[in-house]
C-alpha cells in the first residue's frame, strides 16, 4: 500500500471534497489505500506485547480492550459447534505498545507480556516466567 | 407523492411566495431551516405546504441557523437535495458551515433575503449578509424581484446539483423591498419546473453504505492548499454550467438572464454598477437622465460569486466614468463592488474614473431621484474628465454632507 | 437487536472501525468506539464533532471508518447526523433508498466539550425532535484534544490548564454537569452511562445494543479515561474506568423512557474515592493537607449521588 509520501500528489489528482472511501472493492471488502488499516503506527511503540499462545484462554479481554484493533482473531468452532474467537497474534503495524492487553490480560502467568521493541518474539518467548517465576 | 398545485398562468406573489414555490417545486428532500426576519415566510410557506400535503421531503425545524445549515450539511452528504433559506444574523451564525459546505462540496440551495447586521439591530433590507458570505465558497446569485427570485431558484438546483460544480449556491433578494411586495409572477408549472431541474444526482452519498466515505476529513498544510485550490476553480469554472443553465431556461420560459445585466449600456457614456433591487429603480433614474441628455448605462453582475470578471471589463470598456453603488456598510475600504469593478477593469488594462456610492443601509430608502444625483455627478467626472466628485459618497444620508477622499 | 452473547462470540465481529488511527496509544475512546460500531449488525452512518476521535481517525489521506463518517465542526454533531437521519427518511418515503435490503443506523459521537458545552444546543434540539439516533459522549473530562483546558465535565478538584492548581488554587472550582439526567429529562426513550474495557465490556456492548435498536433519540455518556491529560501510564485505562466504577465516581446505570433508572453494576463494596483519585495526576494536588477537604466533598458528593440513584431505582417513578 501507498505511504502517505507516495500519495502525495498534485491538486488536479487529489480525492473530490476530500471525501475518502473506505473501500477500493466495496462489494469484496477490499480496503482503499486511504483505510488507515494501511497506515504504520508501529514506530511509535517503545515495548512491544509478545503473545503466548500457550498460554491463552480466550477470553477476548485484550481484543475488547485494544483501542487499536490489533489483535488478530480466527473464528472456529467450539465443542458445543458455538462459533467463537480465537486470538492468533498481533498486527504489530497498528500497535502503539500502549500495555493495556497485558493489563487486562487474566491468566494465571500472562500470556501477553511487554518487551523492549527490538527484542525477537522466540527470544521472549524463551524469557517468559514460569509458575515458579512469574 | 405529493399533490400537485393548482397554479394560474399569472400569480401575485411576493419574493418569499415566490422562492417558497420554487423549493416546492424542486421536490427538495431536506428542508432544514430556522425562521427569520424577513425570510421567515418562506419557512411559514413550505410548513403550510407540507401540512397540505403538497410536499413528500423531510422539514427538519431545527433550534438555530448553526444546526440548520449544519443539518443541511448532513443530508446533503446523505445523498439528496437540501434547501434552506435564512437573513442577516441567521446567516452570520451559519457562516462557519458555509465553508463546510462548500468545503465538502455539496449542492445546498439556500435563498438569503438580504437583511442588514447588527448592531444596530436592523430587519432591513442591506447586502451585510451577503457581503459577509463572499468568500464561503458558494455561487451567490441576485435576484431584484419576486419573478426572478422564483426563476433563479429554479436555475440554482440545477446549477448547484450540476456534477461539473457540486457547490452550494445561494438566491439573494432584498429584504421586504422583494420579499415582501407581492408582484406578478409567471410561474412554471410543477411538473414542468421540475422536469427543468431534473432528478437529483448523486456523488458519493453516505446512505449507499455499502461503499461507505468519509466527509470531512483534516487535511493540514500538505494539503489544504489544494483542496481550496481546486475549490475556487470549481466555483471560477461553474460559469459556463450557469451560462447553459440560464439558457436552458430563457428556451423554457422566454425569460433571459446572464451573468452580467446591463441596461442601456451600449451607447453609454458613464455606467452605474449595482445589485438588487435598487437596479430597477436605477432603470427609472437612467430614463429620466437619458431625456435629460445624458449617455448613462447599468450594469449588474447577476453573480457575485463567481464575479465575471471579464464579462464586466468587456461591457464597461468605453465608459468613461463609473459609480459603483454598494448597499453594505464599507467599514473601512471601498465598496465590494467599487473594488471588484476596478480590479476587472485594470486587469483588462481599462480604465475609468471609479467612484463609490455607499446607500440604503438597513433599509434607507434610495429613490430614483437619490440616483439621478449620482448620475449627474458621474457625468460631471465624464466632463471634466478626471475625479472631481468624492470618492466615497453616502445616499440619502441625513447630516452634513460625509464623503471619503 | 443484536444478541451481544458472550466475549468469545462478540469477538468475531469483523472490526469496522480500525486501527491506524492517531488516538494515543492506551485511548478509550478507541475501546469505546470500536464496542458501539460492534453492537449491531445493521449499517451505519456516523457523525462525530471536532476533538480527539475526529482529528485521529480521518487525517487526509486517511480515514478508519468502514462506516459512512462526516465530520461538520465542533458544536454540531447532532445536528448533522439529523440531517442525515432525514435524507433517509425522506429518501425511503420517496422510495429512492440507496440500499433497500439494509437497515441503516445514525450515530453521532462527540467528546465532553462538544456535547457538555459548546455541542449542547444542537444536542438538545435533536434530541427534542426526536431523530432516530443514538448519541455517544466520550467523557473525558476536558478539552484533551488541544491540551487538557476544563470544560463542564469536568470535575471538582481536577487539574486542567485553565483550571490549574496552584499556590491558592486546589483546580477546577465547579462540580462536574450531570449531561445524563439532563438527556433523561428530555424523554429520551433510553439513556446509559458506560464505561470501557474487558471488565464492563458487556454492560457497554448491550446498551449500544440496546440504544441501537430503539427508536428514537437515545445517549449513552461514556467515561473515557485520557491517560495524556488525567496523568495516568496508558496501560492503566481499563483500571482507572474499573476504579470510576467501584467507587461510584462514574455510577453504571441506564434510564428508559426519562424516568426508569437502573443500576446497571453495583459494587460489592463501594472504595474511597482516594483509590481512585491518587492514580491519577490531575488530582495529586488534593492530597495536600490544605486540600484535604476537597477530597471531603467528593467524596461526599459521591456518597449522595449514590444514594440518589439507589433510592431513584427503588421508588421506580
Amino acid at each position: 500500500m501507498a505511504t502517505p509520501k507516495e500519495m502525495m500528489s498534485t491538486w488536479d489528482k487529489i480525492q473530490f471534497g476530500a471525501i475518502l472511501p473506505s473501500f477500493e472493492n466495496p462489494e469484496k471488502k477490499l480496503k482503499s489505500k486511504f483505510n488507515s488499516f494501511n497506515y504504520k503506527v508501529a514506530d511509535w511503540r517503545v515495548e512491544k506485547p509478545v503473545f503466548n499462545r500457550e498460554l491463552c484462554i480466550d477470553c477476548d479481554f485484550c481484543w475488547v480492550s485494544c483501542p487499536d484493533s490489533c489483535f488478530l482473531v480466527e473464528e472456529v468452532e467450539n465443542k458445543r459447534g458455538k462459533k467463537q474467537a480465537k486470538i492468533v497474534g498481533i498486527n504489530y503495524d497498528l500497535c502503539k505498545g500502549c500495555g493495556v492487553c497485558v493489563d487486562v490480560c487474566p491468566t494465571p502467568i500472562k500470556s501477553l507480556l511487554m518487551f523492549p521493541e527490538f527484542t525477537e518474539i522466540d527470544e521472549a518467548l524463551n524469557q517468559w516466567p514460569t509458575k515458579d517465576n512469574k | 407523492m405529493a399533490e400537485k398545485y393548482q397554479l394560474k398562468s399569472k400569480e401575485v406573489w411576493d419574493g418569499n411566495m415566490a422562492a417558497s414555490h420554487a423549493l416546492r417545486q424542486a421536490q427538495v428532500d431536506v428542508v432544514a431551516a430556522y425562521p427569520i426576519t424577513p425570510s421567515t415566510p418562506i419557512v411559514q410557506n413550505y410548513a403550510q405546504f407540507l401540512a397540505d400535503g403538497y410536499i413528500d421531503g423531510e422539514f427538519v425545524m431545527v433550534e438555530s441557523e448553526h444546526s440548520a445549515m449544519s443539518a443541511c450539511v448532513g443530508a446533503a452528504a446523505a445523498g439528496g437535495r437540501v434547501a434552506t433559506a435564512t437573513s442577516s444574523q441567521g446567516y452570520a451564525l451559519m457562516v462557519e458551515v458555509l465553508y463546510q459546505a462548500s468545503g465538502m462540496r455539496l449542492p445546498i440551495v439556500m435563498t438569503v433575503v438580504n437583511r442588514a447586521l447588527a448592531s444596530p439591530l436592523n430587519i432591513h433590507g442591506d447586502h451585510g449578509d451577503l457581503y459577509l458570505g463572499r468568500d464561503a465558497g458558494w455561487i451567490h446569485l441576485i435576484a431584484n424581484n419576486p419573478q426572478e427570485a422564483y426563476d433563479i431558484t429554479l436555475c440554482a438546483f440545477k446549477i448547484a446539483e450540476d456534477q461539473r460544480v457540486r457547490l452550494p449556491v445561494t438566491t439573494n433578494q432584498d429584504g421586504f423591498l422583494v420579499s415582501h411586495t407581492a408582484q406578478v409572477v409567471e410561474p412554471l408549472q410543477d411538473e414542468d419546473a421540475y422536469k427543468f431541474i431534473g432528478e437529483y444526482k448523486s456523488l458519493n452519498p453516505m446512505l449507499d453504505t455499502k461503499n461507505p466515505q468519509t466527509y470531512g476529513a483534516q487535511t493540514e498544510e500538505e494539503w489544504h492548499f489544494e483542496f481550496k485550490a481546486t475549490q475556487h476553480k470549481a466555483l471560477m469554472e461553474s460559469t459556463s454550467v450557469i451560462d447553459e443553465v440560464f439558457a436552458a431556461y430563457e428556451k423554457l420560459t422566454g425569460r433571459r438572464y446572464s451573468r452580467v445585466e446591463t441596461y442601456k449600456l451600449e451607447d453609454a457614456e458613464i455606467a452605474l454598477v449595482l445589485m438588487g433591487s435598487a437596479y430597477e429603480t436605477a432603470m427609472v433614474a437612467v430614463d429620466k437622465a437619458r431625456e435629460e441628455g445624458i449617455k448613462v448605462g447599468l450594469l449588474m453582475p447577476r453573480t457575485f460569486r463567481p464575479f465575471p470578471y471579464n464579462e464586466v471589463a468587456e461591457k464597461l470598456k468605453n465608459i468613461k466614468a463609473i459609480a459603483a453603488l454598494d448597499r453594505s456598510a464599507p467599514m473601512g475600504a471601498m465598496g465590494a463592488l467599487f473594488n471588484e469593478v476596478s480590479g476587472a477593469l485594470l486587469a483588462n488594462g481599462q480604465s475609468a474614473i471609479m467612484t463609490n456610492y455607499i446607500y440604503g443601509l438597513g433599509g434607507r430608502d434610495t429613490t430614483a431621484e437619490h440616483i439621478l444625483e449620482v448620475i449627474k455627478e458621474t457625468d460631471k467626472n465624464k466632463e471634466a474628465k478626471k475625479r472631481v466628485t468624492d470618492l466615497q459618497g453616502f445616499i440619502n444620508l441625513r447630516g452634513p454632507k460625509l464623503s471619503f477622499n | 437487536m443484536k444478541n451481544i452473547g458472550n466475549l468469545k462470540e462478540f469477538a468475531c465481529t469483523p472490526d469496522r472501525f480500525q486501527g491506524g488511527h492517531r488516538l494515543c496509544p492506551g485511548c478509550a475512546h478507541g475501546m469505546i468506539v470500536r464496542e458501539v460500531v460492534n453492537a449491531t449488525e445493521d449499517d451505519l452512518v456516523i457523525s462525530t464533532a471536532t476533538g480527539c476521535l475526529e482529528v485521529c481517525t480521518a487525517i487526509y489521506p486517511y480515514t478508519s471508518w468502514d462506516v459512512s463518517w462526516l465530520h461538520i465542526g465542533f458544536e454540531n454533531a447532532a445536528a448533522g447526523i439529523s440531517g442525515a437521519e432525514a435524507m433517509y427518511k425522506a429518501l425511503s418515503r420517496k422510495n429512492r433508498s440507496y440500499n433497500e435490503d439494509k437497515k441503516v443506523k445514525f450515530v453521532a459521537f462527540g467528546g465532553d466539550g462538544g456535547t457538555y458545552d459548546i455541542g449542547f444546543q444542537s444536542l438538545s434540539g435533536a434530541t427534542e425532535r426526536g431523530h432516530d439516533f443514538l448519541y455517544v459522549c466520550l467523557d473525558n473530562e476536558g478539552y484533551m484534544n488541544t491540551g487538557g483546558q476544563r470544560s463542564s465535565s469536568t470535575p471538582i478538584g481536577a487539574h486542567t490548564t485553565t483550571s490549574p492548581r496552584g499556590r491558592v488554587s486546589y483546580g477546577e472550582k465547579n462540580r462536574k454537569k450531570d449531561l445524563t439526567m439532563i438527556m433523561a429529562a428530555h424523554g429520551c426513550p433510553y439513556v446509559a452511562t458506560a464505561v470501557p474495557g474487558s471488565k464492563h465490556w458487556k454492560d457497554l456492548a448491550q446498551k449500544a445494543a440496546k440504544a441501537l435498536s430503539t427508536v428514537g433519540p437515545t445517549f449513552i455518556n461514556a467515561l473515557s479515561p485520557c491517560t495524556t491529560e488525567w496523568k495516568f501510564k496508558p496501560q492503566d485505562t481499563v483500571e482507572i474506568a474499573d476504579l470510576a466504577v467501584e467507587t461510584c465516581m462514574f455510577p453504571l446505570y441506564e434510564i428508559e423512557d426519562g424516568h426508569k433508572l437502573t443500576i446497571t453494576y453495583k459494587p460489592k463494596q463501594k472504595l474511597p474515592v482516594e483509590e481512585y483519585l491518587s492514580r491519577q495526576g490531575r488530582f495529586s494536588h488534593l492530597f495536600k493537607p490544605e486540600n484535604s477537604w476537597v477530597i471531603e466533598e467528593i467524596q461526599k458528593e459521591v456518597d449522595r449521588y449514590w444514594e440518589y440513584l439507589q433510592r431513584k431505582e427503588e421508588a421506580g417513578v
